[in-house]
């Protein structure tokens, strides 16, 4: 009879935790996976007709609205596209959703034709009022706080209007070209399904429906995402029928999965690991990255009110030599503050070069002995060593021509609050793009908040370049405006420039036509696996 | 027992209240605040407070934990404030890995483990006690993350044998019926599913399990050396029984009572989330998850996984005395039996 209860008490204890691992399979089932409705079984059978590309950390969610992260990015460009795309090597606008565009002469009203035909995942059309539908719901006052992107990108917008099916005009507060620059961006402005943010409670981040050459398949969290061929794409269909996105967070995990052929292109790689993987027989690409590595001096007080002794400081830094030695080849000498590729990039324009003596002369003249120097202790995706080497790398240039470096280190956070107070000769810092257009870059320098302006530069003639460039339409007008805007920060140097940061990423020589984008995004569709 | 039973499971409510009031205070004095991480880098001042506010972080700190405990009952953990998913979905989508990787370790650990020690308590002071011994003191001093990285090396790295990370190949995924892939693989007759599941957890278990198995080792060998010096051992002996089948049936057996209590104590242990092993072979479970949401300051997540692992410890104890019951008929828990 004891035995008989014993056992009896097993059993419950058993079915207690069958029951409770029941319950989580129960929740777990609408999860992650199968939110396509798809059996669940694999998708694809020929490993020749996948690719696999593994990223440091799993995506935030997958509507464009809604999320800000990179690793997010990667995944929704390939499934979504908004009315603009940028060119394949640079930030150059090209049609994608929409054929072409008009700009009213005041520069407020924008009229869109859209491309006919075009239809997303789930069958539904794109047309005229998916546009208004979509930039509607990230207008003010209906966009919520969780819709990072929603003010940036669509900030100036007042009325959308669908004029006819394939006609969108959108009618701007105030002239903004940088306003095409935002459609063409991989968050906020991708067009979704109207039909699935309404199934969906307003937020597909785990059900993307977009027009773009993959669709969605499933998503296993902390596993992978799986994508596979859109065969109704109005465009040139993907070469590969399967990408999947797998999640790997641990840098060396992420090397040896793709020397072993588990995955075939990885990125989010530092310069030590780069012989493991050519060694390995795979390549690396690094191309310039969006973004820009720089030292402000504080221009609104201090010995560096004076734009001599800005000169000066700047000759004595040997920046080429400084990179070389600081990044490893993994990063490139800024001579402008646009990168190469950003359109108004001007190759004309040169930094002051270095010139010890010359220097010394200057700094002396100008009778700067001591500097007090704030940075940041951690690295930063301009800056990939950290911004104490970086002042250090920079005391000592300066040390050879007498000038002493007080540097005080901080973690980002407290150096944000000590960049704010402002008690600083120099500081370090720098900028990431968003949208690829140059007044992203150009107008910190012009910008009133001092956490973005960390020079507190205030020059008339500059900000007035700025308005003017924000209302010029593209093309050699606007770029000489630029031209300008760069011209003025050499000659009178509110910032020493540094470098431009390059984006690492490493594939299997089996992959064809391999290309990364200088957004740091990753596109699949014209890739191939041989 | 019945009656034990049913007491021990209401000890649940005093433990989740004194976990969960625990964790609602150090989330919310030590952690950053969530706002300016979910909201990015173009977050103003006014959007910081009205995320705030809707989510009720401008509220007494009281007025929240009763709104969580109202949560509780009604099943609704709310959601993440990073990703928008309910945290019951966010959770349950991730914890069938962590057991099914905790229970494969443990059974390693456990195997081996028992095996070693037994030997070095039977051939005490031999060359097998040394190795043993030995290999036990390796297995408790090697850091996780360190052998995982060499494991990856070797078996992946250099031998290709195996994968270096994951759960499975995602080509290969079993319909979901449990969560579990091996269960899921058999139930649906997947057997290259069930296989390349078996491959990509070799690594990650005996990295896990190596710690565990080094403790059972050293527990398996005091506990047996102690009962082979009993008397009954000696009887046994003189009575002409066979010396393997002295020491699995009359010796193993009664030194198991502490081994068993060891290795249930790991197994919860490892359930509550295998953080480092999980992180260095991408394992999709509870603990790397968590550490992230910790990071980020996900408040929600953060106190439903803290409540699910302390629930889940409190069963696996209740397990372990209600197998001591069985190893060892002396063990009573009701007074009736007494």
């Amino acid at each position: 009879m004891k035995k008989v209860l014993k056992l009896l008490s097993l059993v419950l204890v058993i079915a207690l935790i069958g029951a409770s691992f029941a319950a989580c399979s129960k929740q777990g089932t609408p999860g992650g996976s199968n939110a396509s409705g798809n059996s669940g079984s694999s998708p694809a059978n020929a490993a020749s007709d996948t690719i696999v590309f593994a990223q440091g950390a799993e995506p935030r969610g997958l509507d464009p609205a809604l999320v800000d992260d990179g690793e997010s990015s990667k995944v929704i460009v390939n499934i979504y596209e908004g009315l603009l795309k940028y060119a394949n090597d640079s930030t150059a606008l090209e049609p994608a959703l929409a054929e072409s565009w008009d700009v009213s002469p005041d520069g407020l009203t924008y009229t869109f034709h859209l491309r006919k035909g075009v239809k997303f995942h789930d069958g539904t059309d794109f047309n005229a009022e998916a546009v208004k539908y979509n930039i509607e719901r990230q207008m003010q006052g209906n966009a919520t706080e969780e819709m990072g992107y929603a003010d940036f990108v669509f900030g100036y917008v007042t009325k959308v209007e669908a004029a006819d099916e394939h006609t969108v005009v959108v009618t701007l507060k105030d002239v903004s070209t940088p306003f095409l620059y935002n459609l063409a961006m991989s968050m906020a402005a991708p067009m979704v399904s109207p039909a699935a943010l309404e199934a969906n409670n307003n937020n597909v981040n785990e059900a993307p429906v977009g027009t773009g050459p993959y669709k969605f398949v499933r998503w296993d969290k902390d596993q992978s995402i799986v994508l596979t061929r859109n065969d109704e794409y109005w465009g040139e269909k993907a070469l590969t029928k399967n990408v999947i996105f797998r999640f790997i967070k641990d840098n060396s995990a992420r090397v040896v999965a793709l020397n072993n052929n588990e995955v075939d292109i990885i990125d989010g790689i530092d310069a030590t690991v780069v012989d493991q993987i050519t060694a390995a027989g795979n390549v690396v690409d690094q191309p310039d990255g969006m973004n820009i590595n720089y030292m402000a001096y504080n221009t609104a007080t201090g010995v560096f009110t004076n734009p001599a002794a800005r000169k000066a400081f700047s000759q004595a830094v040997n920046v080429p030599e400084l990179v070389a030695s600081l990044y490893q080849g993994y990063a490139s000498p800024a001579d402008t503050v646009l990168p190469t590729f950003v359109p108004g990039f001007s190759p004309a324009i040169k930094q002051v070069a270095y010139d010890e003596a010359a220097a010394k002369a200057g700094l002396e003249a100008a009778g700067v002995k001591d500097v007090h120097v704030i940075t940041y202790s951690n690295p930063r995706p301009y800056n990939t060593a950290n911004g104490q080497v970086l002042a250090e790398a920079v005391q000592g240039y300066l040390s050879k021509v007498g000038v002493n470096l007080d540097i005080e280190v901080f973690d980002w956070t407290t150096y944000k609050e000590k960049v704010r107070a402002g008690d600083y000769d120099i500081c370090f810092y720098g900028w990431t793009g968003d949208n690829g257009d140059p007044d992203n870059f150009m107008s910190l320098l012009s910008d009133k908040d001092p956490t973005m302006n960390v020079s507190r530069y205030d020059n008339a003639e500059f900000n007035a370049l700025i308005a003017k460039g924000k209302g010029t339409p593209e093309g050699a007008d606007r770029d000489a405006v630029y031209a300008q805007l760069e011209q003025i920060q050499v000659d009178d140097n509110p910032w020493m420039l540094v470098s431009h940061s390059k984006l690492l990423s490493a594939y299997n020589p089996k992959i064809k036509d391999y290309y990364y984008h200088v957004t740091g995004n990753i596109f699949f569709s014209g890739m191939s696996k041989s | 027992m019945l009656k034990y039973i049913i007491k021990r499971l209401l000890m649940l409510i005093p433990v989740l209240i004194g976990v969960s009031i625990i964790v609602f205070v150090i989330m919310r004095v030590f952690s950053p605040d969530p706002a300016p991480i979910v909201l990015g880098q173009h977050a103003t001042i006014e959007k910081i407070d009205a995320w705030r506010e809707a989510n009720g972080l401008n509220d007494p700190v009281h007025i929240q934990y009763l709104n969580f405990v109202k949560g509780v009952f009604t099943g609704d953990l709310g959601n993440s404030y990073y990703t928008k998913t309910p945290v019951t979905k966010e959770i349950f989508s991730r914890f069938p890995a962590t057991i099914e990787l905790a229970v494969s370790a443990i059974l390693f650990a456990s195997f081996f483990g028992i095996i070693i020690g037994t030997i070095s308590a039977v051939k005490k002071n031999s060359i097998f006690d040394s190795a043993g011994m030995v290999t036990a003191l390796i297995g408790v001093s090697m850091p996780i993350f360190w052998l995982g990285i060499i494991l990856i090396i070797i078996f992946s790295g250099t031998l290709h044998w195996l994968p270096s990370g994951g759960r499975i190949d995602p080509l290969l995924y079993p319909d979901k019926i449990t969560g579990f892939y091996l269960i899921d693989s058999l139930l649906t007759g997947n057997m290259p599913a069930f296989k390349d599941t078996l491959l990509h957890l070799i690594l990650p278990s005996c990295a896990l399990g190596m710690y565990s198995m080094a403790i059972i080792a050293r527990i398996t060998r005091s506990s047996m050396l102690e009962t082979l010096g009993q008397d009954y051992i000696r009887t046994a002996r003189a009575k002409g029984i066979s010396e393997g089948r002295v020491v699995r049936k009359h010796a193993l057996r009664n030194a198991l009572v502490p081994i068993v209590t060891v290795i249930g104590l790991q197994l919860g242990s490892l359930l509550g989330g295998a953080v480092l092993t999980e992180t260095v072979f991408s394992w999709p479970g509870i603990g790397s998850y968590t550490v992230n949401c910790i990071l980020k300051s996900d408040f929600p997540v953060v106190q439903g996984v803290v409540m699910l692992v302390a629930i889940t410890f409190v069963i696996i104890n209740l397990v372990v005395d209600v197998i001591y019951a069985f190893l060892d008929p002396r063990i009573k828990y009701a007074k009736k039996e007494a």
